[in-house]
């Protein structure tokens, strides 16, 4: 015990000086005011600690500084909101990616059990080129732009019959991308011709089924537009964090293999890839979705209305979904309950999967020396995507649990990153409990700037209270990272380098 | 005391000849008088590649000769512009004083931000520095000193003394911004060929090592930042000129991703490179501009990763490596081809 107190005397003079200046700030205020402060804080507080602690999974395992991670939160957010609120672009978007996904999985898989394919590197590069004739022929024309229109957008919106493309024209597309996707797979079979044998059947039958799921949901669509639709708000919310949290870990994975790997023996460079990421990924969603932002509705299950409402307490509010709860007297947006508890399961499943499962112990082993758990003969590499999918996954879940809380717009990417790294520092990189304690922290922060904002700050010797504007207390996060910085530059969980 | 010039400086005399002839040529080409049309629009043209050429060459000071990896690099640029401009448009002050102004808050600025982000190192600097520069952002566009910074409309209506006046005096722009590039480039020069600039690179190779030999690292990577950033601050201030205002975008993240898209391009670790980055962005950006729109960037984010990927050295690096190769190579083809004629 003495022991642990001489180690860690900076953390805990510094936990006890947060602490003790957090109950002054807060004793300045009544207390419903404090109380509402509390809350809002923990809640920004669990969206960037979603944020926040893949980044350090993944620094800490990889030492990869994921620079993408913004954007896939964001990406989270636009997929969420399109399945919540304008299926129709994913139910004629997913297609075409699946049947080229799967026509790649299938060649790639079944490769191997093909007569070899004669010319060697000319056939490769043929290959190579024949994928992206058929990718292009495939997309030729391919007009998101009327499918992307909804009632308040400058066109107005468009309806589905005109929207999208004629059966005929899409199954077309759907053949076209699933060759390429053949072609790419053979390619890249050819390129590495040793890998890979030994899978047995699970490759094929995974191609076959995404091949299969994009021919059924093709002539679909408007089916499923209305039935996704029809759904009561509270389901499709429920599924839009399921659908925003697996294209945010299956687009994490995509990235791992095809762009982090390759460059392993050139860290620098993995982070120069994921910058430029940001660049592509952020021009894309304006692409898709426009360069505007959305507003979501909060789902039924959060915006009641009515005689009863504030609910005095949770209790209460478990029966009558009032849109807010009362707090000492004050209405709380029920809503960030809900992300506040979201951020608290997602802290404790994690740590359950770090501390109980066998995944777990491997990532934490990997931390401390991924070379050696290689050497004791456990697949890294595929630890190494999983794990990058699960921050992906952890950011993109977050991106759709904040959407109905500050909507959707092209910049939430960089104002998450922008705080998940200040967190990030504060609290040390490659350390879970760090991660948990800098969004925290930044979450809390956030919230006092918000409410100084609102009330302005009195300081003793003025007469009328400083008033400023709320991009001052966005900007006042980085000086609390500069804080840290000099006095424990590892960051208050951090180990010490 | 006569040293021989090696053919590179042949090479750079040649194009500095070169380009202070291009307005005459592109006027005798097109027929139009060199102070308009298409010679008064490519000499703009030009100017811009000069300026980003600097900010570009400031970054792989940091980058490729220093090897600290900052992503906080638009925070002096558009610091620069920003100093320039209020000087100029709030305290009236004349040119020089102006430029002066900027050297001192950018070393004073370099120097704040290098003690702080230099209390770690690799990964952890980018993510600090990328920090403090994004916090300048969101001060720039605050609502609070709309006054002095114009908010979120940025700076405008800079008053720029008529002598220099980038749509008066193009032609006299041209060449003032031809030199401040040549100036800073053989400035560059001497700093990267000096005792300093060989413990700079030390540092970029093993800075360890560079400790044990005795060097106070912390201070070389100041003074690396500190060098940068002032020159960084003095291409922003050059860009204000030209643009005749100051915004928040230049002080944005997608102006340090500019830097690195130049420097990747051109190639980390040579002076020329990233100047010659530099002409590619902006002369490339302008036909994928015309060619596809607004959503341009996107194209040149693929090439960007694509060139990360494959060209890791960029121009000047992969000429350096496969240069001679393909010299040789090309001497022998034509060798042949003679005999079989």
């Amino acid at each position: 015990m003495t022991n642990f107190l001489k180690q860690n005397r900076p953390l805990i003079i510094g936990s006890l000086a947060a602490v003790a200046a957090m109950a002054w700030a807060l004793s300045q205020y009544e207390p419903k005011v404090a109380a509402s402060i509390l809350l809002s804080g923990l809640t920004l507080g669990a969206l960037y600690f979603l944020v926040t602690s893949g980044l350090s999974l993944i620094f800490g395992l990889m030492d990869v500084l994921n620079f993408a991670h913004g954007l896939l939160f964001m990406v989270g957010a636009y997929m969420g909101y399109t399945l919540y609120a304008n299926p129709r672009i994913l139910l004629n978007t997913l297609p075409l990616l699946l049947a080229l996904a799967g026509g790649a999985i299938l060649a790639r898989r079944a490769a191997p059990m093909l007569p070899k394919i004669p010319g060697g590197q000319a056939a490769r590069w043929g290959l190579w080129a024949l994928a992206v004739a058929l990718l292009l022929l495939g997309s030729w024309g391919f007009d998101l732009a009327p499918l992307a229109s909804t009632g308040i957008s400058a066109g107005g919106d468009v309806p589905t019959a005109e929207a999208q493309e004629a059966l005929g024209l899409f199954v077309g597309r759907l053949l076209a991308l699933a060759a390429s996707g053949i072609a790419g797979g053979l390619a890249l079979a050819l390129g590495q011709p040793f890998a890979g044998r030994s899978r047995g059947p699970r490759g094929l039958v995974l191609g076959a089924g995404l091949l299969a799921l994009a021919l059924l949901i093709a002539p679909a669509r408007t089916l499923g537009e209305g039935a996704i639709l029809g759904l009561s708000s509270n389901l499709r919310f429920l599924i839009a964090l399921v659908v925003g949290a697996g294209s945010g870990a299956a687009l994490g994975g995509l990235i791992e293999w095809s762009l982090i790997r390759p460059l392993y023996s050139r860290p620098i460079y993995q982070v120069l890839v994921t910058l430029g990421l940001v660049l592509v990924g952020t021009e894309l969603v304006k692409g898709v979705w426009g360069p505007t932002g959305y507003y979501m509705d909060t789902p039924d299950f959060f915006s009641q209305r009515g005689e009863a409402c504030p609910s005095p307490n949770l209790v209460a509010w478990l029966g009558d979904h009032c849109a807010s709860i009362d707090v000492l007297g004050r209405p709380f947006p029920s809503y960030r309950i809900f992300i506040i508890a979201l951020g608290l399961i997602m802290f404790a499943a994690i740590a359950v999967l770090l501390r109980r499962s066998r995944l777990g112990m491997i990532i934490r082993a990997g931390v401390q020396d991924a070379e050696m758990v290689q050497a004791l003969g456990i697949n890294v590499r595929r630890v190494f995507t999983m794990v990058f999918a699960l921050g992906a996954g952890l950011a993109a879940l977050g991106g759709v649990a904040a959407a109905p809380f500050i909507g959707v717009n092209p910049g939430i990417g960089q104002e998450f990153q922008l705080q998940a790294f200040i967190a990030v520092v504060i609290g040390g990189m490659g350390s879970y409990g760090g991660a948990a304690a800098g969004a925290l922290l930044v979450g809390l922060a956030r919230a006092f700037g918000d409410q100084i904002v609102l009330s302005g700050i009195q300081l003793p010797f003025m007469a009328e209270a400083v008033k400023f504007s709320p991009s001052i207390a966005r900007a006042s996060t980085v000086l609390i990272m500069a804080l840290v910085l000099l006095i424990r530059p590892t960051g208050l969980f951090g180990k010490k380098d | 005391m006569i040293r021989k010039i090696p053919p590179a400086g042949w090479a750079g005399a040649a194009l500095v000849a070169g380009l202070c002839l291009f307005p005459f040529a592109m006027a005798l080409i097109t027929g139009q008088p060199v102070g308009e049309g298409a010679p008064k629009f490519w000499q703009g043209m030009l100017i811009q590649v000069f300026i980003l050429a600097v900010y570009a060459m400031s970054y792989d000071l940091l980058m490729g000769y220093t090897g600290i990896l900052s992503f906080g690099h638009a925070l002096f640029f558009g610091t620069g512009s920003y100093v320039l401009g209020m000087m100029l448009k709030h305290a009236g002050w004349p040119l020089w004083q102006a430029a002066l102004m900027i050297v001192v808050v950018a070393v004073a600025q370099s120097l704040i931000v290098g003690v702080l982000s230099l209390r770690v190192s690799g990964v952890y600097l980018t993510m600090v520095t990328l920090a403090f520069a994004q916090m300048f952002f969101i001060l720039a566009e605050a609502t609070d000193f709309r006054e002095w910074t114009g908010a979120e409309d940025g700076l405008q209506g800079i008053p720029i003394p008529s002598w220099i006046s980038p749509t008066d005096q193009r032609l006299r722009f041209y060449f003032v911004a031809l030199g401040f590039a040549l100036v800073m480039y053989l400035l560059a020069r001497r700093v990267v060929s000096s005792p300093t600039g060989a413990v700079m690179v030390a540092i970029r190779e093993n800075e360890p090592r560079a400790r044990m030999l005795g060097y106070n690292t912390f201070v070389y990577k100041l003074i690396a930042i500190t060098i940068s950033g002032v020159m960084a601050a003095l291409a922003g201030g050059m860009n204000a000129i030209w643009n005749l205002n100051a915004n928040t975008a230049m002080l944005g993240v997608g102006t340090t991703i500019n830097a690195l898209l130049m420097t990747i391009i051109g190639g980390a670790g040579s002076l020329v490179g990233p100047m010659l980055g530099a002409g590619v962005l902006q002369l490339l950006g302008y036909w994928l501009n015309a060619a596809f729109g607004p959503r341009w960037p996107l194209i040149f984010g693929v090439v960007y990763i694509l060139i990360v990927l494959f060209f890791p050295y960029g121009l000047v690096g992969t000429w350096r490596l496969r240069g001679a190769g393909l010299l040789a190579l090309w001497r022998r083809r034509l060798g042949e081809a003679r005999q079989q004629v």
